[in-house]
């Protein structure tokens, strides 16, 4: 026999030195670390969900919410929760495809043009940022990867916090500088340098260091580049994708309600490009989170005392009466499941509004392929108002806060106002902790908030009810990391897990 | 001169018996008809002997005219098995191998020889479960591997193959499976797990045979859960909802609603028995033509068969056709040529499952107030509103209609082989032997628009899935058989290539409307082909040794080259070897008539398991085979997803046998049995990585090491009382499993976590356990009051913190705090036993009286336990859904004295967490099969029938008549969904049906 008949090589792939060696290639993969936003674990669900149950915007919408999201909404989660599992794995996963696309830019044996290597480097470089500021914010001091691990044994042990954020801030320095501040249509969704600089302003506020974020989002605002939109409503349907207030999305794309439940990656190339959002939280669907009482009341309304009904309120929340299919249906409690919430006294069912697809369908199931705004101006606005507050200028911070109240469609009296008095920095900040939570509810952002504004010691009063001190600041690692990770020990766990 | 007809058992003339005129040279062979002349003179004594009959010896007289029968040799001692590239006899045999006759094979109503074998063999487990076609899961000797499926090497006359349910098993001759490692090594690198040798039918010389077998049958669920009816399940649903705050469902109290607009009935009047509506009795039917017979020249084997059989549940079903021609040449005296054939083509509806949901899962949902079909929804189906009903089940009617009848698994196979035999001399052989598996398979799915009210898909799924896969065996086989004196000595040595290729295409699209379920007009296409190959290089070598039919020696080594290895890695050489001692030969045992055969046996050897995919040890980019949009159009992306392992090797087990054969009062009595140590090393593992490392999959190593070790028996006796003659035989089996080492030291492995099934893996894999045993935690009872709760939650000093959990109300589960530390957690999980029966057993009784003829069989498994999920569903209250009458039972203020938790929806104190509560025991001894047939008297037959036929046998059969278990749920053959380490866990499963058949068996003239 001929033994030369023993040697075969796969057909249906390529090895990886032969690949990553053009610009098409590397494209590709940085393409494939944006991918992984779009997949299960990250953007289409697990994502917003492990930051929504952990604000306090949200509350149970029912039984159906599944055990290991009630978890983790009542604070009860422990180092096996699938939910926060996912997401831990699914930002590693970025940055193991950010580091190939990174150390693959530097292959000296390919042929790349100068200008795609250094903007894909600058794009997987603001990636695995963008993975290590989640992860050390929600996890703390998470393993350390630069490059790609080589092998099974070339896993980690736990850096510190300051060294994650450390990681965060150079590679957002470099990605700043190599990054293009704008990009074609065809390519709307890749980082550019205002989301570098926000994400790095995020980063330094995440450590107190007001300054420097000042600094970053100055920046963004001197650009010129992005504005205030008009209509509150663009900010998370589909037709107002990428406007002017936009800095950063997570894209999906309607695919005919293909969804991919394959987590946490949501790999394959047929078009699954849809989140589950709109599912999970339409009053038509599944409803299984519901916005807070707490969220419902701190709107600003007459009732109150207030000037007027903060429009935003109806332009965030579904409620019985409302709307919806293009104006062709009418919201009905009974048509809802779950529990109700109370408004003024009245119970009613109300439900997130925020990328729900109702606006423009009647589905009983949908998936959608509205992009998630994770960076946008309003925010921009309000961090630097937050920034020059704490460093003493809080007229500036005042008038950055009226900014995104005048927007055409809100245009809320600006501040001071009878409830927000803006006569201290404490009272500044309330109101500009009051404005947050409105403008930017549901939008992933909460959760962030709460953390820094916890470890920062800005906060009076700890607005979590659940909350342990020494235990609730992080997420517990997941089960399977330290089961797994010969450098980590149980030891090594969180504290209060 | 003497002549006469010689026949056999069922009177027809017997080809090719040797009649000699007893102490000379004088002899003849039969003919065709079975007639023979001889010269023989008076007073001499003429001995008839055949293979497999009894020789008779009869006294010339003075007739000119001797008939006779031969009869059946019964004496299993003088069997040949069938071994690998060989055969031998059953007495010079010294490995562990164990036959199975076409006999018990076709007494069964069954698609395949798997089933059939289920009870019949020491130490070889086949667990049923799914729907119709899924090939049962097949265990020879425990498990032998982790990650990979440990199951046994299948070889088709000399082909090594796949693909069981293709071959009618009323075409197969013998099925014999090759236990220890002397038995096994000799198929090398992929024998680890056993190895299944099937033999096919071949013709006899003597007159054409020509019979008709048919069955028909029904099949029906034997078993159904109590579940509530409307009024219990408003009852329930208000205490569920009430004790968790939710609001009650509207629907509860405005019940008099017509079910749809512009129907007459309304919710309240409507009672819909989800499992009276799905479980249904359905056919089963079995025709097989098969016409043999041939010359001492030329003989064949031909069959034709078909087979249908649906399911119990709706739209699931597998049929088969399928023709066989098997012949043998004598060319010349010295070549022999002949070959086996097989086209076959089967087609299967699996059970199709919504979210991984099975088909009983849904059942068991389902609102017994909700109606089966609803005209006005799109596709006909509808299920609640989840706003008036507070829950999504989904219409388990719905599922096969639009998620399972047009997805349909169609296969084509062709198994042959050609052989040329050439004899050099008595003793030298020379065989080649080329064989050819070619299967196609085509799954075509078609899932279509529907809106049931809660769910919908805006736009059909048309999809289709082929595969090819064509493997080529080439082997060249040296035979060298010679006595010298007392020593007798055989030799065998094989050259083997085998290629085999699998190409696959998958196209799949959308289309706006449900008119054609092909991939036409559709939208959003998306294609992939795939091709993988490998090769297997093997020499073999054989020798046994026999010393005045006394001492028995075997060694058998093979040398496998496979390509799915890195180099370095490619070869490897698997040696056995075995003696055996026949102490019935010995003078000293001569004295003993009891005793007709006594056989001690020893063998040690190693074998391989190579069955992981062609090219795992090398690391591929996954190119561009994902995407996102940019702009909202989209680009293809590329990654690296897996590490590769150039170290990668086969499993290798090492496995020592030591064997006993006894027969007593000439055979009347036979025991044979067997103790082994079987222990598997290199195990390939899913290496289970850091998920920081950012791979999407697990690298496999050659890591881990577990033993099995068991003891079998298996038991014949016979009693012939003058009609009455019965066989009674019985197989007994224990195996130990413990995996010796994984990984890490630590290195556990878990599966089964299931949100619906309480959200907690189910079994862990750890060193120093069985293979996936059941992993959770313990129930202590059932916290009566709210003082139990603060007590408990007070043991730790800080009553601050919880003992289980912050919503722990009295009603709720306690656990068992395992390590003293005063409160629940991970740490208080335990090992709560093993899907792994302590022992297993057949009992088969086989008798005819007159023309009657039974086969009563049943088989059992003692011991092991199941995860019963369908407890989970039925009582685990995790979300509201329809439920078992246990919920009725569940604890309340004045209902204390029960072990159903309080009724509470959302699981605060997560009751339904992996524990024993939900721990059945899996025992069960069933009536597999029982059977009783009339055969006419033959004379009377021939007349009536104008000697058309020449038998006819009616016979009924059951399947599955009765079973005799503890378990709660369905059925308690428990086989894996989602796995290799799930096993028996039962996410609700398709239970095993019972079977009512009528046969007829005809033969014509």
């Amino acid at each position: 026999c001929d033994n030369s008949d023993l040697n075969k090589i796969n057909p249906n792939g390529v090895t990886f030195d032969t690949y990553f060696t053009n610009d098409a290639e590397l494209v590709a993969g940085v393409n494939s670390a944006y991918a992984l936003l779009q997949g299960f674990g990250l953007g289409a669900r697990e994502w917003f969900f492990l930051h929504d149950l952990r604000g306090d915007e949200m509350a149970t919408g029912g039984g159906q919410l599944e055990t290991p999201r009630n978890q983790l909404l009542i604070g009860v989660n422990d180092p096996g929760n699938s939910v926060a599992r996912d997401v831990f794995t699914g930002w590693f996963r970025v940055i193991h495809r950010a580091n190939v696309v990174i150390e693959s830019s530097n292959k000296t044996t390919a042929s790349f043009s100068a200008n795609i290597k250094n903007r894909v480097a600058g794009e997987a470089k603001f990636l695995r940022a963008m993975a290590y500021f989640e992860l050390g914010t929600l996890w703390g001091g998470v393993p350390l990867y630069t490059e790609y691990v080589k092998s099974v044994e070339g896993s980690k042990g736990r850096a510190t916090q300051q060294e994650v954020y450390k990681q965060v801030i150079d590679d957002l320095k470099a990605a700043e500088s190599a990054l293009p501040d704008t990009y074609p249509a065809s390519e709307a969704g890749r980082a550019t340098k205002a989301a570098a600089q926000v994400l790095l302003a995020r980063t330094y506020l995440q450590q107190g260091d007001y300054a420097s974020a000042k600094t970053e989002l100055e920046k963004v605002v001197n650009s010129g580049r992005y504005k205030i939109v008009d209509n509150y409503l663009d900010l998370t349907n589909e037709e107002g994708e990428f406007n002017a207030e936009s800095i950063f999305e997570f894209v999906f794309s309607p695919s005919n309600g293909a969804f991919n439940w394959s987590g946490p990656d949501g790999d394959g190339n047929s078009a699954q490009e849809e989140t589950i959002r709109t599912q999970e939280y339409s009053p038509i669907g599944w409803r299984n989170l519901i916005p807070s009482n707490k969220i419902l009341a701190n709107y600003e309304k007459t009732s109150k005392g207030d000037a007027k009904n903060d429009p935003r309120f109806d332009m965030s929340f579904w409620k019985a009466g409302d709307k919806f299919n293009n104006g062709k249906d009418v919201m009905d409690d009974n048509a809802v499941q779950g529990n109700s919430s109370t408004v003024d006294g009245k119970t009613m069912k109300i439900s997130w509004r925020k990328y729900s697809l109702l606006y423009k369908s009647n589905a009983g199931f949908a998936t959608s392929g509205i992009n998630m705004r994770v960076m946008r101006y309003a925010d921009v606005l309000l961090m630097l108002a937050e920034c020059e507050n704490e460093l003493g200028n809080s007229a500036k911070a005042i008038s950055l806060m009226n900014q995104v109240r005048a927007r055409a469609s809100v245009a809320m009296p600006a501040y001071p106002t009878a409830n927000y008095p803006c006569d201290s920095k404490a009272k500044v900040f309330e109101a500009l902790q009051h404005e947050r939570y409105v403008e930017l509810a549901a939008e992933q952002v909460r959760n962030l908030d709460l953390i820094r504004w916890r470890k920062n010691k800005k906060q009076t009063a700890e607005p979590i009810s659940y909350f342990t001190a020494n235990k609730h600041e992080l997420l517990p690692l997941p089960q399977t990391e330290i089961d797994n990770n010969p450098k980590i020990e149980q030891k090594d766990q969180n504290p209060g897990y | 001169q003497v002549r006469g007809v010689v026949k056999n058992e069922n009177n027809e003339g017997l080809a090719g018996v040797s009649v000699v005129v007893k102490g000379s040279s004088t002899g003849t062979v039969t003919n065709n008809d079975g007639k023979y002349e001889i010269k023989a003179s008076n007073g001499s004594t003429l001995v008839f002997s055949f293979l497999g009959y009894k020789n008779q010896e009869v006294k010339v007289g003075n007739q000119s005219e001797i008939n006779l029968s031969l009869e059946v040799d019964e004496n299993l001692m003088n069997e040949i098995v069938v071994v690998g590239y060989g055969t031998q006899k059953k007495t010079s045999l010294t490995g562990a191998v164990s036959s199975i006759s076409s006999k018990e094979l076709s007494v069964q109503p069954v698609i395949s020889a798997t089933q059939a074998m289920q009870g019949r063999v020491a130490g070889v487990s086949v667990v049923n479960s799914s729907s119709p076609g899924n090939e049962p899961t097949v265990r020879i000797r425990g498990v032998g591997s982790i990650s990979l499926n440990p199951n046994p090497l299948y070889v088709i006359d000399g082909i090594p193959g796949g693909g069981l349910n293709t071959i009618d098993p009323a075409d197969i001759e013998s099925i014999e499976v090759l236990k220890d490692a002397s038995a096994a090594a000799i198929y090398g690198s992929r024998a680890a797990n056993g190895v299944v040798l099937i033999t096919t039918k071949k013709g006899k010389s003597g007159k054409l045979s020509v019979t008709l077998d048919n069955y028909v049958g029904t099949q029906s669920v034997w078993k159904t859960l109590d579940l509530l009816n409307s009024a219990e399940y408003i009852k329930y649903g208000t205490a569920l909802l009430t004790a968790s705050g939710q609001a009650v469902p509207g629907r509860f109290t405005n019940l008099n609603t017509p079910i749809y607009e512009g129907a007459t009935t309304t919710f309240a009047q409507t009672e819909t028995d989800w499992q009276d509506v799905m479980f249904k009795n359905s056919p089963i039917y079995n025709s097989q033509l098969a016409i043999s017979g041939g010359s001492d020249k030329s003989k064949f084997y031909l069959s034709l068969g078909n087979f249908k059989q649906e399911g119990i549940l709706p739209y699931t079903e597998y049929a088969r056709r399928s023709i066989r021609l098997n012949s043998d040449h004598n060319v010349a005296k010295f070549l022999t040529i002949g070959q086996t054939m097989m086209v076959s083509n089967d087609n299967r509806i699996g059970e199709g499952t919504a979210g991984g949901r099975s088909l009983v899962m849904n059942i068991m949902r389902m609102i017994p107030y909700w109606p089966v079909s609803d005209p006005t929804k799109l596709g006909g189906y509808s299920t609640t509103a989840q706003g008036l009903d507070a829950t999504d089940p989904e219409n388990p009617m719905r599922i096969v209609v639009q998620e399972q009848k047009d997805r349909i698994n169609r296969s084509y196979k062709v198994l042959g082989s050609v052989f040329a035999e050439v004899k050099f001399t008595n003793w030298l052989k020379y065989k080649f032997t080329m064989g050819g598996d070619y299967a196609s398979s085509i799954f075509s799915s078609f899932v279509p628009i529907y809106n049931d009210g809660n769910r919908s898909r805006p736009t059909a799924e048309v999809s289709q899935n082929r595969g090819q896969y064509f493997s080529s065996v080439f082997t060249n086989q040296l035979s060298f058989d010679k006595t010298f004196g007392k020593h007798l000595v055989s030799a065998t040595a094989v050259a083997e290539k085998q290629d085999a290729q699998f190409k696959s295409i998958t196209i799949n699209g959308q289309r706006p409307d449900n008119n054609i379920k092909e991939v036409q007009g559709a939208s959003n296409i998306s294609g992939n082909t795939s091709l993988t190959e490998n090769t297997l290089i093997s020499y073999v070598g054989r020798l046994n040794y026999e010393y005045d039919s006394k001492y028995l020696l075997s060694a058998t080594v093979r040398r496998d080259g496979s390509s799915k290895f890195a180099p370095e890695r490619k070869w490897g050489t698997f040696p056995s070897v075995s003696v055996g001692w026949r102490l019935s030969e010995e003078s000293f045992m001569k004295d003993l008539q009891a005793v007709s055969e006594l056989k001690l046996r020893a063998s040690v050897g190693s074998t391989g398991y190579n069955s992981i995919g062609d090219y795992d040890w090398q690391p591929l980019i996954s190119a561009n085979n994902t995407n996102y949009s940019f702009g909202n159009a989209s680009q293809l992306a590329s990654y690296f997803n897996s590490l590769g392992n150039t170290g990668l090797s086969w499993e290798e087990t090492t496995m020592k046998n030591v064997g006993l054969d006894l027969s007593l009062f000439n055979n009347k009595i036979t025991v044979s049995t067997e103790v082994y140590s079987r222990k598997t090393e290199g195990l390939l593992l899913r290496v289970p990585i850091p998920e920081s490392l950012g791979y999407s999959n697990s690298p496999l190593a050659n890591v881990g090491s577990m033993q099995n070790n068991g003891f079998e028996l298996a038991l014949g006796y016979r009693l012939d009382k003058k009609d009455l003659k019965s066989t009674f035989t019985g197989t007994f089996d224990l195996v130990r499993n413990k995996v010796l080492s994984l990984a890490t030291a630590n290195a556990t492995i878990n599966a089964g976590s299931n949100a619906d099934f309480g959200g907690f893996d189910i079994t862990r894999t750890e060193v120093g356990q069985p293979i996936q045993s059941f992993y959770g935690w313990q129930v202590a009872g059932i916290f009566q009051n709210e003082g139990e709760i603060s007590a408990a939650n007070g043991a730790d000093g800080d009553a601050k913190t919880p003992y289980q959990n912050a919503g722990t109300k009295p009603g709720d589960i306690k656990f068992r705090d395992l390590n003293g530390d005063n409160k629940i957690d991970a740490n208080d999980r335990t090992y709560l036993g093993s899907y792994l029966p302590k022992f297993s057993y057949g009992l088969n009784y086989a008798g005819t009286y007159k023309n009657f003829d039974f086969a009563v069989f049943f088989q059992g498994v003692y011991g092991n336990k199941v995860y019963n999920g369908t407890k989970v569903i039925g009582q685990g209250m995790l979300r509201l859904f329809n439920a078992t009458t246990d919920v009725l039972n569940a604890w309340t203020p004045t209902n204390t004295n029960t072990d159903v938790p309080r009724a509470v929806s959302g699981d605060p104190n997560q009751n339904s967490r992996t524990s024993d509560r939900f721990l059945d025991n899996g025992s069960y001894l069933r009536l597999k099969n029982l059977t009783v047939g009339y055969t006419l008297p033959s004379n009377k037959l021939a007349k009536v029938t104008n000697n058309v036929l020449t038998k006819a046998r009616l016979y009924v059969t059951s399947q599955n008549l009765l079973t005799f278990t503890n378990y709660s749920g369905y059925d308690p053959e428990i086989g894996s969904t989602g796995g290799n380490l799930l096993n028996g866990v039962d996410y609700g499963a398709y239970p095993q049906a019972r079977t009512m058949t009528v046969g007829l068996n005809l033969g014509f003239n």
